[in-house]
């Protein structure tokens, strides 16, 4: 704004800022791009450019079982895993936040230990998963220890937004509710949950996509059955055909219709919240 | 009978008793701090009280204590016959009407007003319909599928008031309501809570710091001062005869002057100020202290224009002009007199006659049927709102 309101030339900062933009611009999309071009590569073509008859073919491949690695089956695994994890985070972040509102016994200490788990090496947590996991005899599964370790990385994230929150809620709409006559579920229900809505949709976002793409946490604690994070790594050491392209097309794409779905329902909440304007 | 009329009867059909209110002995203590220390305050039915005062002196506390969203330290509240500690703001019969009003955001108009019905449990083609009626009485019905954030601060504030009163409560309670309106709104808006007081014939509890709108609303009003009530009485006695010192100053329209008693004879007391003015009180109303605190209407002094201060006058205060503010009908002249200043409203036509200038030397004089005598003796400028900036 205030750059097309001031009169004469624009200060050279303007220009190095833009150019570091541009780049990181490219440097985001420019790999994204190419792996979607590359992806339609014709039986001619090798992994590299350029893009030779261009055809579907690697992608009819791709949903081949037994061809290129089972990766069917890894999504059939990561998509339920991502959105369990999805339901558990907002479940769990929103009870902590509203538990969190006031203060209680050891609220910092455990709040703090909620929040360590940001910093413990993926890896490391895997490896210790699977090492408890042994130890009481348990088997390593996506649904289980997995799951779990998927929880231990988005929980901190849906924590720290739903207290965002929750700490702007204003606590008059609370006592208006109560004022009118309503119960404290009632409040809840009617008041509290649709003003925080958006947040929770955003909480729903961050567990969904911190599940879908993990690596480190899932290396060693989803068992003998890989998720699509591990398929893909397993594919790139022993698949040496655009089938890996056209997996990366096709898992991107699922990654921005979630991400769609989700600021989509956002913008429609709140444009209905200000229709008109 | 008019439409106003038979809602008005509705109302009193419906309504759960008397609204007055008792506080007895009430105490609220945050941490070690009181907000609120031992009040006795009855608010007779059908009253439009405001409760005044500086921010942090108590009167919202009292306020939420009333409607239940804040429970006494110790003390009784009686609404009508009922002690209601403890119970939700339903079973009060009361309503509030927040500071921000807290309309809910995500909910229409209409759906704002038909809350209260919604959560007893009142069918969704019923509710709308008494919620649009409730909306009809605050001639916002062509608005009600507007979302709050839609609507001007004066439209947001009758949704508030239309979402309150669809409880027909019997205690109206409003927390600094005008607070968010710009001037024009605050004037209109203020004439509208007078007549629906009116009209509603229901108790109002009116939380405020500016005098102008507590003496033209209320019927009572309850000057506050740190945690205690310091005066409880009508607009015109807490104007014309404020107690103490306090209440004289919050309320603006005074100015207050000390002097220890050095002579009593024919029914008068004289006073000396430690400036070495003199002034005259009637004994009758004059404790047996030996310094007295008296306080003499703004509009009642008389300016002449000297070349000394000094004046041997009796009820007479001489110094220089620091300040001239027109305000139309009369001009605010302030006067410096060595430790304080001395405030004089001139008509607008004495002072044209002879306009005196900021650095003229005056003498401000009275009679003595203006000059009241306070309970308490001046301590200084506690409670000046105007150098006690506690916001």
């Amino acid at each position: 704004m205030s750059a097309s309101t001031t009169y004469g030339p624009r200060p050279w900062t303007f220009y190095v800022l833009a150019s570091l933009f541009t780049l990181f611009v490219i440097f985001l999309y420019g790999p994204m791009v190419s792996v979607l071009i590359l992806s339609f590569q014709g039986p001619s073509g090798s992994l590299v450019f350029p893009l030779r008859d261009p055809s579907v073919m690697w992608f009819s491949e791709l949903f081949r079982p037994h061809r290129v690695g089972d990766v069917p089956g890894a999504f059939a695994r990561s998509l339920p895993l991502a959105l369990v994890v999805m339901l558990l985070t907002v479940l769990i972040s929103v009870s902590a936040g509203f538990a969190f509102r006031k203060r209680f016994f050891g609220s910092t200490v455990l709040f703090y230990m909620a929040i360590a788990s940001l910093i413990v090496p993926g890896l490391v947590l895997s490896i210790g998963i699977l090492v408890t996991f042994r130890y009481f005899g348990l088997p390593a599964a996506w649904y289980t220890s997995a799951l779990g370790a998927h929880l231990s990385w988005a929980l901190p994230f849906g924590l720290l937004i739903m207290f965002a929150i929750l700490g702007r809620l204003n606590p008059s709409y609370e006592e208006a509710a109560y004022d009118l006559g309503a119960t404290r579920w009632q409040s809840v229900k009617d008041v509290v949950i649709p003003i925080v809505f958006p947040g929770m949709i955003a909480v729903a976002l961050f567990g969904f996509t911190l599940s879908y793409d993990e690596f480190p946490r899932s290396w060693l604690t989803v068992g003998t059955k890989n998720t699509l994070p591990l398929e893909i790594w397993t594919m790139t050491t022993n698949v040496t055909s655009p089938a890996l392209y056209a997996l990366g097309t096709v898992t991107t794409i699922i990654s921005f219709i979630v991400i769609a779905i989700a600021l989509g329902s956002i913008i429609l909440i709140q444009r209905k919240r200000s229709r008109g304007l | 009978m008019s439409q106003s009329g038979r809602q008005k009867a509705a109302f009193t059909e419906s309504a759960h008793g008397s609204g007055e209110i008792r506080l007895v002995n009430i105490s609220k203590q945050f941490g070690d701090s009181y907000a609120v220390q031992d009040i006795n305050l009855t608010i007779p039915h059908g009253s439009y009280c405001c409760l005044l005062g500086p921010s942090g002196c108590g009167k919202t506390t009292i306020l939420r204590m009333i409607a239940g969203h804040e429970t006494p330290t110790s003390g009784e509240v009686w609404i009508g016959d009922q002690m209601v500690v403890g119970k939700p703001p339903v079973e009060r019969g009361t309503a509030m009407m927040f500071q921000n009003y807290a309309l809910f955001p995500h909910l229409s108009v209409l759906d704002n007003v038909a809350f209260y019905l919604k959560m007893r449990g009142m069918g969704k083609e019923e509710r709308r319909a008494r919620a649009e009626e409730m909306l009809k009485r605050v001639q916002l019905d062509h608005l009600k599928d507007r979302m709050p954030a839609q609507l001007s601060g004066g439209q947001q504030q009758r949704v508030a008031l239309a979402r309150s009163l669809i409880t027909n409560p019997r205690v109206l309670l409003l927390d600094e309501p005008l607070s968010a309106l710009d001037e024009f709104l605050r004037l209109r808006m203020r004439g509208e809570l007078k007549s629906l007081q009116n009209e509603l014939g229901i108790t109002f509890v009116h939380v405020t710091h500016t005098q102008p709108e507590a003496i033209a609303l209320a019927n009572m009003v309850v000057v506050m001062d740190t945690g205690r009530i310091d005066q409880a009485d009508t607009a015109n006695v807490i104007f014309d005869r404020p107690t103490t010192p306090y209440v004289a100053r919050f309320m603006g329209g005074q100015n207050v002057l000390t002097g220890t008693v050095f002579d009593r004879k024919d029914g008068r007391v004289q006073l000396k100020a430690s400036s070495g003015a003199i002034f005259e009180v009637n004994a009758a109303d004059t404790p047996e202290s030996p310094q007295v605190s008296i306080a003499v209407r703004r509009d009642r002094i008389h300016l002449r224009r000297r070349t000394d201060p000094k004046s041997d006058d009796i009820n007479a205060i001489g110094g220089r002009v620091v300040a001239t503010e027109y305000q139309g009908s009369y001009v605010k002249v302030t006067i410096d007199v060595g430790n304080d200043v001395f405030v004089a409203n001139v008509s607008d036509s004495a002072y044209f006659r002879d306009p005196v200038d900021v650095a003229d030397v005056v003498v401000a004089t009275w009679m003595v049927e203006d000059v009241h005598v306070l309970t308490k003796i001046d301590t200084g400028r506690a409670g000046d709102p105007y150098l006690e900036k506690g916001e």
